[in-house]
């Protein structure tokens, strides 16, 4: 008795008719069935071989490893947006669903995403895409967003777990606590993160009420902070009407998102610090800023004053009480002369004065009366006589000498 | 410009408008009334600046997305 059922058609004993007898079709129907249910859509890493690009756009290669392969194909339509070349040899990362071709009889990975896996060919990448978006004017200076210098409310995309959360939230409070920070969690490496990152800045933009985004994680290999190198979330960084802060890993890593980003900061504490304000440092420029308003106004005040001074001081102010000064010099000069001529007037009539009371002196009816000569008054009116013809006999006449005076009566006229 | 209204500022808006009549102050071309105005301005904007920056630590909140396109905030820790 054979061992196998088919080793001799003839002498089998089954019979056909006691199966199932498939058409080609059928059974490979059923494979088709079978096998797409069980493979959906997973990752496969292998190295590529027997790399073809047709003229139609699609690529064809297998995925290998030591002991075995899979057929692989890329349509064109996936494929265009690689930004690495695929090559022969190179490990990659393949997402893809299990298909089976009916008509060639073959199963095939159809591949949706297409990533290198080595470190080697992930720098080959991440140079490729720096190429591409900087040719198209990505990472231009002038694209680049200013970061609010006050922002009121902080959007940050990173791991919920990771030091990097921690790091912004620490710096921001010591810095400034009243600051709002506002955390959309996201995958920070793995499958899917880069979607995930993409997706979490796109929903702070449809939000919209954040002034700034930190997006970033911390430290780790390239492979660990590959995400941040892809395509996705390149564009979505780019894309953000909100201005972005790119913290990826340590001060000598650099990511593609770094260089969209409106501004690089090392790390994630970095990014809080340049965010965030110093409130101590704001504290200190508001009291530098009182004092010197005080100062200025000040200077303002004084001025008017100082002008007031130097207009004192000024010719045109001093030319009237130098004018004045002048007048009163004349003046008292004029008086003083004034006094001299008075003085020497005066001294002119003094002399003058004296000389008549010499005069007076020599004059005096005393002084005749002295020699001997007398003054003769008539009793009944006063008068003095100078004349006998004054006098009738008789009459009472008083007679006034040197030494008294005597009354008397005329006993005769003499001769006239 | 009233202390009211400039309650309704933000810090950004008062600080750089305290330092424009800072440097305005420092030009000292403004009359001397203007001067007094501006000073007293300057000293509002001042307080309110300060007292702006001895607000309260606020707390960590984390952005959620509902399924109709909304978004909650809601306190993380």
């Amino acid at each position: 008795m054979s061992d196998t059922v088919f080793e001799d058609g003839v002498n089998s004993k089954e019979q056909p008719s006691e199966w199932r007898v498939y058409s080609v079709s059928e059974i490979t129907r059923e494979i088709k069935l079978h096998l797409e249910n069980q493979f959906p859509g997973l990752w496969i890493e292998g190295e590529i071989s027997n790399l073809k690009r047709h003229a139609s756009g699609h690529l064809y290669f297998s995925l290998k490893d030591q002991d075995a392969q899979i057929a692989c194909v890329m349509w064109r339509g996936r494929n265009a947006s690689l930004r690495f070349q695929p090559q022969d040899g190179m490990k990659i990362l393949a997402l893809g669903d299990v298909t089976l071709y009916e008509r060639q009889g073959k199963y095939q990975l159809d591949v949706a995403v297409l990533r290198p896996s080595g470190v080697g060919d992930l720098q080959m990448a991440f140079e490729a895409l720096k190429k591409k978006l900087a040719a198209e004017g990505l990472f231009d200076a002038n694209r680049k967003r200013p970061i609010p210098v006050f922002p009121e409310r902080i959007g940050v995309v990173t791991s919920s777990t990771g030091a990097a959360l921690q790091d912004i939230v620490s710096v921001t409070r010591r810095r400034f606590p009243s600051v709002q920070l506002i955390l959309r969690p996201v995958k920070v490496q793995g499958p899917g993160a880069a979607e995930d990152i993409a997706e979490a800045i796109r929903e702070f933009n449809a939000f919209r009420r954040v002034d700034v985004l930190i997006v970033g994680r911390g430290g780790g290999s390239m492979e660990d902070l590959w995400a941040f190198n892809e395509e996705t979330v390149a564009r979505a960084v780019s894309a953000s009407g909100i201005p972005v802060i790119s913290a990826v890993g340590h001060e000598i890593d650099f990511s593609i998102c770094d260089f969209v980003a409106d501004l690089r900061a090392p790390t994630p504490s970095a990014a809080a610090e340049l965010a965030v304000p110093d409130r101590n440092e704001l504290a200190q420029t508001l009291a530098a800023w009182k004092n010197q308003m005080a100062r200025s106004l000040l200077e303002r005040v004084r001025r008017p004053m100082d002008r007031i001074r130097v207009f004192q001081r000024s010719y045109a102010f001093r030319r009237p009480r130098d004018m004045i000064r002048e007048r009163k010099l004349e003046l008292d000069d004029l008086f003083r002369r004034c006094e001299t001529l008075v003085d020497r007037k005066i001294q002119g009539f003094k002399a003058d004065q004296n000389k008549h009371l010499e005069k007076l002196k020599a004059l005096n009816p005393e002084a005749v009366l002295q020699r001997g000569y007398s003054i003769t008054t008539r009793m009944r009116d006063g008068k003095v006589v100078n004349g006998c013809d004054d006098l009738s006999v008789d009459e009472s006449v008083r007679i006034r000498f040197f030494r008294g005076s005597v009354k008397s009566r005329i006993e005769t006229i003499e001769s006239g | 410009m009233t202390a009211a209204k400039i309650k309704t500022m933000t810090f950004e808006e008062a600080f750089q408008k305290l330092e424009s009549i800072v440097e305005t102050l420092e030009k000292g071309e403004s009359s001397l009334e203007d001067s007094m105005k501006l000073f007293e301005e300057g000293m509002e904007l001042s307080r309110f600046c300060a007292s702006k920056l001895n607000d309260a630590e606020k707390k960590l909140l984390r952005l959620v997305k509902n399924d109709d396109k909304d978004f909650q905030l809601e306190l993380m820790e």
